[in-house]
């Protein structure tokens, strides 16, 4: 007779976990700053979490990140992190996602998001471009989970429509467009494996006019090269890991027509 | 000048993947030399090897690029000030850094003559003749 097996508690701990620590608004927009392209995501989210001085509100936890914390005025912190202030929520990781984590992360994220109120996704991203050196003003793009959202845009970003997406923005915009909770991937022209503050600047500009919101983008012009160097270390990182997904597919051109 | 492309033997092959996964590993930030290795990429095309590289604090006029043997070129940048750990927050390392310096070995050889190199929005790009 087959021994009836223990539940453990490893069976039924998730890969990934969203660990909210404070409450957030009941209705909420969360916002992704994940490292990718040009580490566009990460450079406007953290101006935005400092510049509106958003408070950390909770982190993303998983066995399978590299067992690390990032030390910020002598206290250790988890390098995937939730701020929240008012109606928003911004995540910020300061390390890159490995490969192996991008499914259970986005889909921890989504669920997170729909079962705490977020009533909107919005994705910040890089969209590389070989010219991007002849490039005044990166232009912002938009991909949707439901193409309702372009009125959301006011303006802010043109809306992808033909194209591949990679990675975890990719797969959080398909599961929120099954389960109906609206998203949105702002994907700005960048540097493809070069942190990019003058794109995350457009990009913070485009969230300005989503939201309502009046993030300084100064800042992230006039400290561009400082930004470049702090941020040399996790491109390099981010640079392996978009290499192990395929990246580079988003220069595709899809095959389908009509 | 054409030069005669040197055959790698399996030791010469693997201290060269060794040197390549070092790159790939270490961070990048060389305290004994006070120097930064910098991203940078290299694009085959079809006449010529594209490489561009991220400079950040470089003044266009302190670059240097060498073509040192058929199939390998190093980039030389001289920082506008001295770089320090400390004022990037980092506190328990005393790095001072001048100089970004990175050794790059190209996928076929090129040719020193014809090479030419600009710096726009601090990205060095290095356009480099493949040999016929």
């Amino acid at each position: 007779m087959p021994r009836k097996e223990k539940k453990t508690q490893s069976q039924t701990i998730e890969p990934v976990r969203v660990v909210q620590k404070r409450s957030l608004s009941r209705r909420f927009t969360l916002m992704n700053g994940l490292p990718d392209v040009g580490l566009v995501g990460v450079v406007a989210g953290s101006q935005i979490v400092s510049s509106l001085g958003m408070k950390e509100v909770g982190t993303v936890e998983s066995e399978l990140f590299p067992p690390l914390v990032v030390l910020h005025e002598g206290v250790p912190k988890s390098p995937i992190r939730i701020y929240g202030k008012g109606s928003l929520a911004v995540i910020i990781a300061e390390t890159a996602i490995p490969a192996g984590v991008v499914y259970p992360l986005a889909e921890a994220i989504v669920n997170w998001a729909s079962s705490t109120g977020a009533d909107l996704i919005l994705s910040i991203g890089g969209m590389a471009v070989q010219n991007r050196q002849d490039i005044e003003s990166p232009k912002v793009f938009a991909a949707l989970s439901d193409k309702k959202l372009s009125k959301l845009l006011n303006g802010a970003a043109e809306v992808l429509g033909e194209g591949y997406i990679v990675g975890a923005y990719a797969l959080m915009l398909k599961r929120c467009a099954e389960i109906g909770l609206p998203a949105i991937a702002l994907l700005t022209q960048s540097f493809y494996n070069y942190p990019d503050p003058e794109a995350a600047a457009a990009a913070v500009k485009s969230v300005n006019k989503i939201l309502g919101l009046d993030v300084d983008t100064s800042e992230l012009l006039r400290k561009g090269e400082e930004i470049r160097l702090r941020g040399k270390d996790v491109m390099k990182r981010t640079q392996t890991e978009m290499a192990r997904i395929n990246k580079s597919q988003e220069y595709d051109v899809p095959p389908l027509y009509g | 000048m054409i030069r005669e492309r040197k055959k790698l033997n399996f030791a010469d092959y693997l201290k060269r993947t060794e040197q390549i996964t070092e790159r790939m590993l270490t961070s990048g930030w060389n305290e004994a030399s006070s120097t930064i290795e910098p991203l940078s990429d290299i694009i085959l095309g079809a006449t010529e090897v594209v490489v561009t590289m991220d400079l950040p604090y470089v003044d266009p006029n302190a670059v240097q690029v060498n073509v040192i043997a058929d199939d390998i070129i190093e980039v030389q940048a001289k920082t506008k000030h001295k770089i320090r750990l400390n004022d990037l927050g980092v506190k328990h390392r005393k790095g001072e850094f001048t100089l970004y310096h990175s050794v790059l070995h190209m996928p076929v050889p090129v040719n020193e003559e014809g090479m030419t190199h600009k710096l726009k929005r601090g990205i060095l790009e290095i356009h480099l003749p493949r040999q016929t």
